[in-house]
């Protein structure tokens, strides 16, 4: 009664057998591989606290501002929150990222916000100034220098990281 | 600076830097229909107008928590309420009084109001993430930035 039945012979017993068995582990090699292949394209642009910025080509000897944003999450929110800096090149190719927040009472002072001041940064509550550093200037209100992101260079971007505050001059 | 405890602390230590009061008001509703849509709309737009603008100005503006009223109360009593209210804020000598709203009812009470008055008309609804409205909000925030600077 098994006669009309097909058999399966044992060299395709074999095949199929190798074949299955070979494709499971190709595919176990390849998987991590592809994903190796692939990870700078998903990995985020955020790490260790530092988030990508600007391509460095595009900084000058004049501060520009530039906006990011972060993700930060305290003990009842996560928020998007934007941060800004003044990032510019100094003449021995240095890059300066300066903190925004005027030391006085935290307004946001820009880069020649006054025509009276070229060439240094103005708060509008309350006339503070800094230098080209962020250095504050003496007899106006702001008692410390702007803070100074952390930073660091990646195949031609700029990443900034926490600001950190200077002590007063 | 806002109303909260870590500000109101640097205010009374640094009062004679803080001379100006912003004063979100702002109608409420909670009728779905359209009307009650867009006042609750123009809500979120004021919060964000008044958050950005304190957020340049942090040292020198107090920002004030909104005065909510009833989008279908009786608007006659408001004024009086708020004067009331507004009043208690003033016992610190702000110098700068701004009230921001874009509801315009009360453009028709500015004289009876004790403050500066800023009504705009501005969008009544759409996507307030999208590219277009963001700059549209942006560029609206600059002149209203731009206004209270001239005060001071």
């Amino acid at each position: 009664m098994s006669e009309k039945k097909k058999q399966v012979s044992r060299r395709q017993f074999l095949n199929y057998t190798l074949t299955g068995v070979g494709g499971f582990m190709a595919a176990g090699m390849l998987a991590p591989m592809v994903r190796f292949a692939i990870d700078p394209v998903l990995q985020t642009r955020e790490r260790g606290g530092f988030s990508a910025v600007v391509d460095v080509d595009e900084l000058t000897n004049e501060p520009q501002r530039f906006d990011w944003q972060i993700d930060q999450v305290d003990a009842w929110y996560e928020s998007k929150v934007t941060r800004s800096a003044w990032v510019y090149k100094k003449e021995d190719g240095t890059i300066m990222a300066l903190s925004p927040i005027c030391t006085h009472l935290g307004c946001v002072v820009s880069w020649q916000g006054n025509d009276d001041y070229p060439d240094q940064f103005y708060c509008p509550c309350h006339g503070g100034r800094y230098t080209k550093e962020g250095v504050n200037i003496p007899n106006t209100p702001p008692p410390a220098p702007l803070a100074l992101y952390e930073q660091k260079e990646e195949e031609g971007t700029l990443f900034l990281g926490k600001a950190i505050p200077r002590e007063g001059a | 600076m806002q109303m909260n405890r870590k500000d109101l602390e640097q205010f009374i230590e640094a009062k004679e830097y803080v001379d100006t009061l912003l004063i979100p008001l702002s109608p409420v509703s909670i009728n779905g229909d359209e009307q009650g849509k867009k006042v609750v709309f123009q809500g979120e737009l004021l919060q964000i107008f008044c958050n950005e603008i304190e957020k340049y100005y942090t040292g020198r503006i107090f920002l004030f928590p909104p005065y909510y009223y009833l989008v279908n109360g009786s608007y006659q009593n408001e004024v009086e309420r708020l004067n009331k209210w507004v009043g208690a804020a003033k016992e610190h000598p702000f110098e700068h009084v701004f009230f921001l709203t874009f509801d315009h009812f009360w453009k028709k009470q500015e004289k009876n109001i004790d403050g500066h008055l800023l009504w705009f008309p501005t969008m009544t609804s759409g996507d307030l993430h999208s590219k277009e409205n963001q700059s549209l909000i942006k560029e609206q925030i600059e002149q209203i930035k731009q206004l209270i600077t001239s005060y001071w």
